[in-house]
């Protein structure tokens, strides 16, 4: 046999193996996927560690509320299993992950995956396969205004516009000399916030004298903030991640600038406030928005007794004090709620009409706020309240608002 | 071993190797399906990365910057409608032999700078091109999504182990056909010696640049099929550690074998998730035991696992003749 005739045979066989490949049949289907008759296996991403890791934190505050739930009966019986993964709020590690939580885990919906560019990075895949991806812990507007092309994806928090569009209101109407400087990441969640904060201007958009940029994975924006401060600006509006935010407020006092500072609700936990405190920020009369229950300077109320006992119980270490915690705990309240309606053995459909047909009150959540939803309507929490920096926490002032579309 | 015996050997290891790859997939979940076709993107990249560094003895660590650019000419491609239609499937293959042109153009470029450059200044320009394409992304988000990325169709995990495994197949048989013949010989002359590769008629700047171009398209045809299997594409896709992965990959199965391709894809790509899911590990861990272990495989086999097999062989075939000899 010739070298030839050889290769020719390999070759062969290669062909083989290819029709082989080709022919191999496809495994069918079952039930609903993670729906057992003890249990439902939820799950997301979140970036336990990187450039966002301050919002670490949240998935073991609702891991803890459903320890919780699952300690006095679970949700008709049947107990939450979450699994959670660290994608390090990339996208990259986001999708080969909530791939292995759907083909792996089997999910019964992924809950509560946190980011702007993680959710928009899966949601083609998620709704492709007609699975929920709910309560996720991004407060774009895409999420609420796109449900006709994305109708498995839905949201929780107020949306970014709305907040910042508040900004641009309070802005226009009481600081008439305001020279405005603005600071945001570079993608969509930046972007939202930004023409939110555009919106609520309207006219008095062109008092905004800079603005700067920097991408997710950079933590160092002191030059951006050098910047804003050589343009003469004296209102910042801050539209970034924690870990830039409390950067931002350092380098802002240490090169001697003093604007009227706005910090969205997202980075304004007042654990990083105290953070950048104590790196020696000034952050005395900083304006930021807020939606959940009032722990802070109401510490004796049931509710933040019952708050502060299932972290204590089951998140140790866990710091009360941090507004992702309770974040976490609100947003982990609402799943069981929409669980407990999805049908009394849950179905993503199911699970999609409670989702969509929300009417309650939810006791974390600043007293006031109803969560409300309608299948056209898809923004669960639609109210917050403006506080203020004053002393070593955040004072509410004014009424709630809502976020009009 | 006789070369006749050893090109049989080959023959059959190749058939063997090629319906194991064909009938697993019956055994695994989609999930795992997936991961095997993430298997044949490392075969792939590293069967390019040893066309250049093991058989041409031109060193390259930046090969993930050509996935990158196949990649992204898949992505945008997709993603801006450009190439589908009703009839999805078929565009999607089609973007392939198209990164594959871009890579080609993209390796030619890069190879320049080795007709001037040897050993480990080479391998820092290689380098820097790993690190300057993911931020020619970043450049062009209108394009390219920026750090956002861009999200494309999903597949499922059988059509993308067949995609990612008939790709494969075709490219190892390019290889080879590629190898054993004239322009393989001139590939291992110029590893071996550059001046008597010269004299003997090689030229080099043709088969120098020739090697970067047939690599550089093979790599950006797996990123096309990497970016696929996740379907989405941003600039930490082909971050620096796809590059040092691939280059461990080449190493870790044998530089200048294409049989070690196989051991150093399967190496790269499943240890770390065998890792992560065994008891021991959790994910800041992965790193430091992938670390760990690739420095132990080095020490215990210097030449790779082509090179076990064929020491292994070896050792094999003489204590066979010697038993036979009286």
């Amino acid at each position: 046999m010739t070298r030839r005739m050889q290769g020719g045979l390999a070759l062969a066989l290669l062909a083989l193996a290819v029709a082989v490949v080709a022919s191999a049949a496809v495994a069918a289907g079952t039930a609903t996927p993670g729906v057992t008759s003890k249990t439902i296996t939820i799950g997301g991403t979140f970036p336990l560690t990187g450039p966002a890791q301050l919002y670490g934190v949240i998935p073991k505050a609702e891991n803890a509320y459903f320890q919780y739930v699952n300690t006095h009966g679970g949700v008709n019986g049947r107990k939450i299993v979450f699994k959670y993964y660290d994608d390090q709020y990339n996208p990259a590690n986001t999708v080969p992950l909530t791939h292995k939580l759907v083909q792996q885990d089997h999910v019964f919906a992924v809950y509560g995956s946190l980011g702007t560019a993680p959710i928009l990075a899966t949601r083609d895949y998620l709704n492709g396969l007609r699975i929920p991806q709910v309560l996720v812990a991004t407060g774009d507007s895409y999420w609420g205004s796109q449900y006709k092309k994305y109708p498995w994806t839905i949201g929780f928090q107020p949306d970014y516009p709305g907040e910042s569009r508040v900004y641009g209101q309070f802005i226009r109407n009481k600081i008439p000399q305001a020279k405005i400087g603005v600071l945001m990441q570079n993608d969509a969640y930046g972007q939202n916030y930004y023409n939110g904060l555009l919106q609520g201007l309207g006219a008095a958009k062109s008092k905004i004298v800079d603005v700067e940029k920097y991408d997710a994975t950079e933590t160092d924006v002191s030059s951006q903030v050098v910047k804003l401060k050589a343009a003469g600006a004296n209102v910042f509006a801050l539209f970034a991640l924690p870990t830039q935010t409390i950067d931002a407020l350092v380098v802002t006092t240490k090169i001697g600038w003093h604007p009227t500072t706005f910090i969205n609700n997202v980075s304004s936990s007042p654990l990083f406030m105290g953070l950048a405190q104590k790196s020696g920020a000034d952050v005395q009369g900083d304006i930021t928005a807020t939606y959940v229950y009032d722990v802070w300077n109401n510490p004796n109320t049931a509710v933040a007794k019952q708050y502060k006992s299932i972290l204590a119980k089951y998140d140790a270490g866990a710091d009360p004090l941090d507004a992702n915690n309770l974040y976490g705990v609100a947003n982990a309240w609402t799943m069981v709620k929409v669980l407990s309606l999805a049908g009394k053995t849950p179905t993503r459909a199911g699970l999609m009409r409670a989702l969509t047909h929300m009417n309650w009150k939810n006791p974390y959540l600043y007293p006031g706020i109803v969560m409300k939803t309608t299948p056209t309507e898809r923004y669960p929490i639609d109210q917050q309240i403006l506080e203020q920096y004053k002393g070593a926490s955040w004072k509410p002032f004014g009424h709630l608002f809502g976020n009009a579309r | 071993m006789r070369p006749r015996a050893a090109s049989w050997f080959g023959a059959a290891a190749a058939a063997a190797a090629a319906v194991a790859i064909a009938l697993l997939p019956l055994t695994l979940s989609d999930y795992h399906r997936s991961q095997g076709a993430l298997v044949a993107v490392y075969f792939v990249a590293i069967l390019a990365l040893d066309i250049v560094t093991g058989y041409t003895g031109q060193i390259s660590i930046g090969h993930g910057a050509f996935m990158a650019v196949g990649g992204y000419t898949t992505a945008i491609l997709l993603h801006h409608h450009w190439w589908t239609s009703a009839t999805g499937a078929l565009h999607t293959i089609w973007t392939l032999p198209a990164a594959a042109l871009v890579g080609f153009g993209a390796g030619l470029v890069v190879g320049l700078p080795a007709l001037r450059f040897h050993g480990v200044y080479l391998a820092l320009t290689t380098f820097a091109v790993a690190l300057a394409v993911p931020q020619l992304a970043k450049n062009y988000s209108h394009f390219t999504g920026g750090t956002q990325g861009l999200s494309l169709p999903a597949h499922n995990g059988l059509w993308l182990y067949r995609l990612g495994w008939i790709v494969a197949g075709v490219a190892f048989v390019f290889a080879w056909l590629l190898l054993r013949g004239r322009t393989g010989r001139a590939f291992r002359a110029i590893r071996d010696s550059e001046v008597a590769a010269a004299s003997s008629g090689v030229t080099l700047a043709l088969y120098k640049t020739l090697a970067f171009g047939i690599s550089a398209a093979m790599a950006a045809v797996a990123g096309s099929v990497y970016v696929l299997v996740n379907n989405f594409v941003n600039p930490d896709v082909f971050g620096l550690t796809l590059s040092l992965y691939v280059l461990i990959g080449a190493v870790v199965g044998g530089l200048g074998s294409l049989w070690g391709v196989l051991a150093g894809a399967a190496f790269v790509q499943l240890l770390p998730i065998g890792l992560t899911s065994g008891p021991l590990a959790s994910s800041e861990d992965v790193p430091v035991i992938f670390g760990a272990v690739v420095i132990a495989v080095m020490a215990a086999l210097p030449l790779g696992a082509a090179g076990f097999v064929q020491t292994a062989l070896r050792f094999a075939s003489r204590t066979r003749q010697s038993s036979t000899t009286p």
